[in-house]
């Protein structure tokens, strides 16, 4: 009985260390592989395309709606104690700390992880990834390299385009609705702020689309079992992403924080 | 010395035995034709020769190197004298019929954009698709799709041409077809080839030698004419196309004697 617990565990920490080590290997190969010739700007064009241009309403549309929300209780919040001035103030640094590089990591890895995932996936299953290999073409080279790059230059991009927005629906809210000085919330939003702090949601949004990408390349590239397979990759590759970005959200504020 | 040598090659996965102790020699020029029921490991033999899959035991050498024992950039200068043709063609289905047949051009070769223009039309001419290079695959039938899959794997001017049942699932017509492209191409280009196919007609016209795996073993491996009148039973069953004999391991179901139609 008690043996058969210990089995139960020891096998799913075994496990899960094969899948963490298989997850490592890749993506240290993926590293590697950036430096390697040739250099396929065509292919990495192609991705800031898919990955980047076509991202921007989601970014846009859920930036506004969630800096909005989150003005709406700072008001009601802080009427209570009648300090409806620091609003604006907690409004910058929640955007630009947090909701800017988390909001923006949630929602691209749903739309671009997930589609890695789904296209690596169906490349596997109909042997398009061996017909690489069998054409000389390192899979890791010539598939993860440029989402990676992609992906590693587009989560920092949006997530400042996020903090732009950020800015307007915190205004919208607190100028439009509760009736602030729009000079006053200007001033204010920026107050708890220093440079270091764009520079924190910057290192979040490129460890994020490095998650992002390297978790949607690998769920893909480890695709088996046909259309079930196909079906399961992006839906894991989002969990799996997402789980990431908040538990290294976690572990990256604290270190850059001090 | 043999141009591809599999030697004492076992695989299987997990506690299913794919191939044991296969041995197969392919001679320079030579065309080896490899029959073989439904998953009897006729895939897994093609996946091991490209290095695509690791051998349990035993290995295969092409010109002497031993692919289990390469380094990845070794693995792929071996790989760029080797063309693969896949059973299901495994086309780059995000790029046109031109784009997949340049594919190997564009990365391992300095060619100029007219030079990868000519070269794939000539394949692509080889193989009878000429005028479909700007489609995409999902335009394409079967017989095409494959046909273009030639075309990608002889681009590089490779060696060695593995073809996996290239005719499976087309109709008589176009598996000659196919037959004769296959044909052509060892003419033209001299290549060494492995093919494996169910379809015992194109076989004989491809064949310098036949092998049979049956059971993870290669039970035969000679010239046609011997193949025909090897007296094993599994090979005589095999020629015959019998549902009796000892191929299969359940017994099939027993044969109907059709009733007489009345008048
Ligand atoms: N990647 C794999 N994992 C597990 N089993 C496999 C794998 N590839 C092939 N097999 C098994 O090997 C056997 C032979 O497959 P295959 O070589 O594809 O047959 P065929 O001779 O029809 O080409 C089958 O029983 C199949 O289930
Ligand atoms: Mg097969």
């Amino acid at each position: 009985m008690v043996l058969t617990v210990f089995d139960k565990v020891g096998a799913s920490v075994l496990m899960a260390t094969d899948t963490f080590g298989d997850f490592a290997v890749l993506a240290g190969r993926a590293f590697a592989a950036i430096f390697k010739r040739p250099f396929d700007g065509k292919n990495l064009l192609n991705q800031f395309q898919s990955v980047g241009v076509n991202s921007i309403p989601v970014v846009v549309l859920t930036s506004l709606a969630v800096s909005m929300v989150f003005a709406v209780q700072l008001a009601f919040g802080f009427r209570q104690f009648q300090a409806e001035g620091l609003a604006s103030q907690v409004e910058g640094l929640a955007v630009m700390r947090e909701l800017a590089p988390v909001i923006t990591g949630l929602m691209l890895s749903g739309r671009i992880g997930s589609a890695m995932a789904a296209e690596l996936g169906t490349m596997q299953v109909t042997e398009q990834i061996d017909a690489l290999e069998c054409l000389a073409t390192d899979p890791i080279h010539y598939l993860f390299v440029p989402r990676l790059l992609a992906s590693m230059l587009v989560v920092p991009l949006l997530t400042v385009v996020s903090v732009y927005i950020g800015f307007w629906g915190g205004y919208l809210i607190l100028v439009g609705v509760e009736g602030q000085s729009a000079y006053v919330y200007g001033n204010e939003f920026y107050k708890l702020l220093a440079f270091k702090d764009l520079r924190i949601a910057i290192y979040k949004a490129l460890v994020f689309g490095t998650i992002i990408a390297l978790v949607g390349c690998w769920k893909g590239y480890r695709t088996q079992g046909g259309a079930e397979g196909v079906g399961n990759a992006p839906t894991s590759s989002v969990v799996t992403s997402s789980l990431w970005i908040l538990i290294s959200d976690f572990f990256l504020t604290k270190l850059l924080l001090v | 010395m043999a141009v591809i040598d599999v030697v004492n090659l076992s695989k299987a996965f997990g506690s299913n035995v794919v191939l044991a102790n296969v041995n197969l020699q392919v001679e320079d020029g030579e065309s080896l034709v490899v029959l073989g029921g439904s998953g009897t490991g006729k895939t897994v033999l093609l996946r091991n020769i490209m290095g695509l899959l690791t051998p349990d035991s035993g290995h295969v050498a092409i010109e002497g190197k031993i692919i289990a024992q390469l380094g990845r950039d070794e693995l792929f200068q071996v790989r760029q004298s080797i063309g693969m043709c896949f059973q299901m063609a495994a086309l780059f289905d995000s790029m046109t019929v031109f784009e997949n047949v340049a594919f190997g051009l564009r990365r391992h070769q300095k060619m100029t954009e007219a030079q990868i223009q000519a070269r794939v039309e000539e394949c692509l001419s080889l193989v009878g698709m000429k005028g479909t290079d700007k489609l995409k695959p999902s335009e394409l039938s079967g017989g095409m799709k494959r046909r273009v899959g030639f075309a990608r794997a002889i681009a590089l001017k490779p060696k060695i041409l593995l073809f996996d049942e290239p005719t499976t699932g087309l109709d008589p017509v176009m598996t000659d077809v196919i037959g004769r492209v296959i044909l052509d191409l060892k003419d033209e280009l001299g290549v060494t080839t492995i093919t494996i196919t169910h379809d015992l007609k194109s076989a004989f016209e491809i064949a310098d030698r036949i092998a049979l795996l049956f059971r993870g073993e290669c039970i035969a491996c000679e010239k046609p004419a011997d193949f025909k009148v090897n007296p094993h039973p599994v090979v005589q069953q095999f020629l015959r196309g019998d549902a009796d004999g000892p191929f299969l391991l359940d017994p099939p179901p027993p044969k109907r004697i059709p009733k007489e139609a009345h008048a």
